[in-house]
């Protein structure tokens, strides 16, 4: 295709969804798509499956934009159904911000990333435009890929919607409670039959949102940040056991800071609760020779152990 | 499927129409700021805005939009008073991007005022549903922020990721970014005389000096990433499944891979790291090339062996 008919074509969308958006907002009873196509401007003589095809491409594209498109019933019998937008509906809550707050919200939109695109312009834009401030911004941050999904599941969140999704190969049923950014990934909390569980965003495969809301409640007092853990030791099934450690001068201020403590001027020794032995073991050997764990003696085994059986293998 | 791009252009659409109408006629060049848009690109707008809008389509019927002298004037448009809701990713970016920067340390009351109203409306629970955490634990990216926008050199002792080492530098910071929860500087490093990526968390010590330095007229987008030198040490290792959490937390190349089993090359600078790697790894690892690294393992292990044992 040239790229003028490309150009031609966006145009001709632009110009159809605009008409079909206007007709619908002003209707005072639901149409049909009948109506649409002999009422609506750019759907004019096109064959009856190129006008479904259209129509079912436009109405996609209105729903992208966030127009709340319906299907209604036309009369009392409910025999045929027709296409609503109520205004009260499409209109955007105004969340009566002031100035300061439009730009400190406009510059966070473009310092973030998701999805490889700016997380909040898109927002932004619909809430009445981008503030500039001053100077260079040199702060940025990515929160990685999978806007659409991440989009989706918080969507169903908020309107108590269950979803189901594969999970390495399993479907799950999820009653979705929350959804966390933590060490790099996105992370789904949500009730199952078995119980609370928790999800990699990123591996989950053919999201599927149910079609009724408030289908849920979500428990009192749940707050996602205590339900996805800080630490990688601190998720696991093994008896929950302190473990006394040690570290070197050289790298005390750094382990301090990844437990969330305060810098020490030397050496560190602290004790951390463990409740997956395999990762908290796995991290202290990433220290090499300045970290020891002292006590109690099991763990001191588990890396005595983990360090035999690398050494065995070596060529 | 109708591209992203159409999507996005009615929606910027979308908002302007209201904008407009609520004043009647704006600036031309507050507009192409608030907006994002090109003068070319706004013509285009109105002049579509301008042919669009009840069934009959009559001179009546269509809404007004032009450009008179510097202003942008919209009328006839009643319907289009409010902007459309927001879509869940947009709801989803806007907050996430609030939280990002009050994670980091770099908030304000205006901010976090912001973020509170918005919830409001979009998500009223957001604050025990949505939490974004891309969290600042050594308190350097306040710092890092100034030097970068301010255009001020920092002095740092820094221990390096893929040389266990210590190293005192004056660095002149371009840009501060966080990516896969982790922050990051990126900028010029006087010590190699060359640009350089660090960690922050890495920075043990940071001081803001009194001497500027001129910002590159193009920065490089931020990126973490190795590149590798001649001076390295490689090794070539086998992963279990499990272990395939390396593939995201070091910079590799896969070789090859199955379901059983992911085969990748390691570069670093010396052996210390993969040595680690592979004690830490036990079982679920195994070491096919790499004699330097051999040796170091070695090494660490028995050393650690005596301590253990």
């Amino acid at each position: 295709m040239r790229p003028t008919s490309n150009v031609n074509a966006m145009q001709n969308v632009v110009e159809r969804v605009l008409n079909l958006l206007i007709y619908l907002l002003e209707s005072p009873h639901p149409v049909t798509s009948n109506d649409v196509r002999h009422t609506v401007h750019g759907y004019a003589d096109q064959s009856d499956e190129a006008f479904h095809r259209m129509f079912e491409r436009d109405k996609s594209v209105l729903r992208r934009l966030g127009v709340p498109l319906k299907m209604e019933a036309l009369d009392a019998w409910e025999i045929d159904e027709g296409y609503t937008v109520d205004p009260d509906e499409y209109a955007i809550p105004d969340p009566g911000l002031n100035q300061e707050e439009r730009l400190a919200l406009s510059v966070a939109a473009r310092m973030v990333r998701l999805g490889g695109t700016e997380a909040g312009v898109g927002a932004i834009i619909k809430l009445g435009g981008m503030e500039r401030g001053d100077g260079v911004e040199p702060l940025g941050a990515d929160l990685g890929e999978g806007a659409e999904v991440l989009g989706e599941l918080f969507g169903a969140i908020s309107d108590r919607r269950k979803v189901e999704f594969s999970y390495r190969g399993h479907p799950r049923p999820v009653e979705p409670y929350g959804i966390a950014h933590r060490r790099g990934h996105w992370y789904l909390v949500g009730n199952t039959p078995d119980g609370e569980r928790i999800y990699r965003v990123d591996r989950i495969e053919g999201l599927a949102v149910g079609e009724k809301a408030g289908v849920f409640e979500k428990p009192k007092g749940f707050d996602v940040k205590n339900a996805v853990d800080n630490q990688p030791w601190e998720t696991g099934s093994d008896p929950v056991v302190g473990t006394e450690v040690k570290f070197d001068a050289e790298v005390a201020w750094w382990a301090a800071r990844s437990l969330g403590l305060a810098e020490p001027k030397s050496e560190l020794t602290t004790t951390v609760d463990v409740a997956n032995r395999d990762a908290f073991v796995g991290w202290v050997l990433s220290f090499g020779t300045s970290a020891e764990v002292l006590g109690p003696p099991e763990m001191r085994e588990a890396i005595a152990t983990r360090v035999g059986e690398a050494l065995v293998r070596l060529p | 499927m109708t591209s992203t791009r159409t999507v996005t252009r009615l929606s910027r659409i979308l908002a302007l129409i209201p904008y407009v109408l609520d004043r009647q006629a704006v600036d031309v060049n507050e507009i192409i700021d608030r907006f994002g848009y090109t003068k070319v690109q706004l013509t285009r707008d109105l002049n579509t805005i301008f042919v669009c809008g009840l069934p009959g389509y009559g001179p009546g019927d269509l809404m007004e939009a032009y450009m008179d002298e510097d202003e942008v004037i919209i009328d006839a448009a009643d319907f289009f008073t409010k902007a459309p809701r927001l879509t869940p990713v947009e709801a989803l970016g806007l907050l996430a991007a609030g939280m990002t920067v009050i994670g980091s340390g770099e908030g304000s009351p205006a901010l976090e005022s912001a973020v509170r109203k918005l919830s409001k409306v979009v998500m009223p629970d957001a604050d025990t549903s949505l939490a974004v955490d891309v969290l600042d634990q050594s308190q350097n990216v306040g710092v890092l922020r100034d030097a970068a926008s301010e255009g001020r050199v920092v002095h740092m002792v820094y221990r390096s990721v893929g040389k266990e080492e210590t190293t005192e530098r004056e660095v002149e910071p371009w840009s501060v970014f966080a990516t896969l929860g982790r922050w990051y500087v990126l900028g010029h490093c006087r010590l190699v005389d060359d640009r350089r990526t660090f960690r922050v968390d890495r920075i043990k010590e940071l001081e803001l000096l009194e001497e500027t330095f001129e910002r590159p007229e193009s920065v490089p987008q931020p990126g973490v990433g190795y590149s590798p030198s001649k001076d390295d040490v490689t090794c070539v290792l086998d992963l279990a499944p499990v272990a395939r959490w390396v593939l995201e937390y070091y910079p590799v190349e896969v070789i090859r891979e199955s379901s059983q089993s992911t085969r990748i090359r390691f570069h670093s600078p010396d052996a210390e790291v993969p040595a680690r790697l592979l004690l830490r790894l036990g079982t679920d690892a195994r070491l096919v090339e790499g004699s330097e690294v051999a040796v170091r393992t070695h090494e660490i292990g028995r050393s650690l062996l005596s301590k253990y044992l």
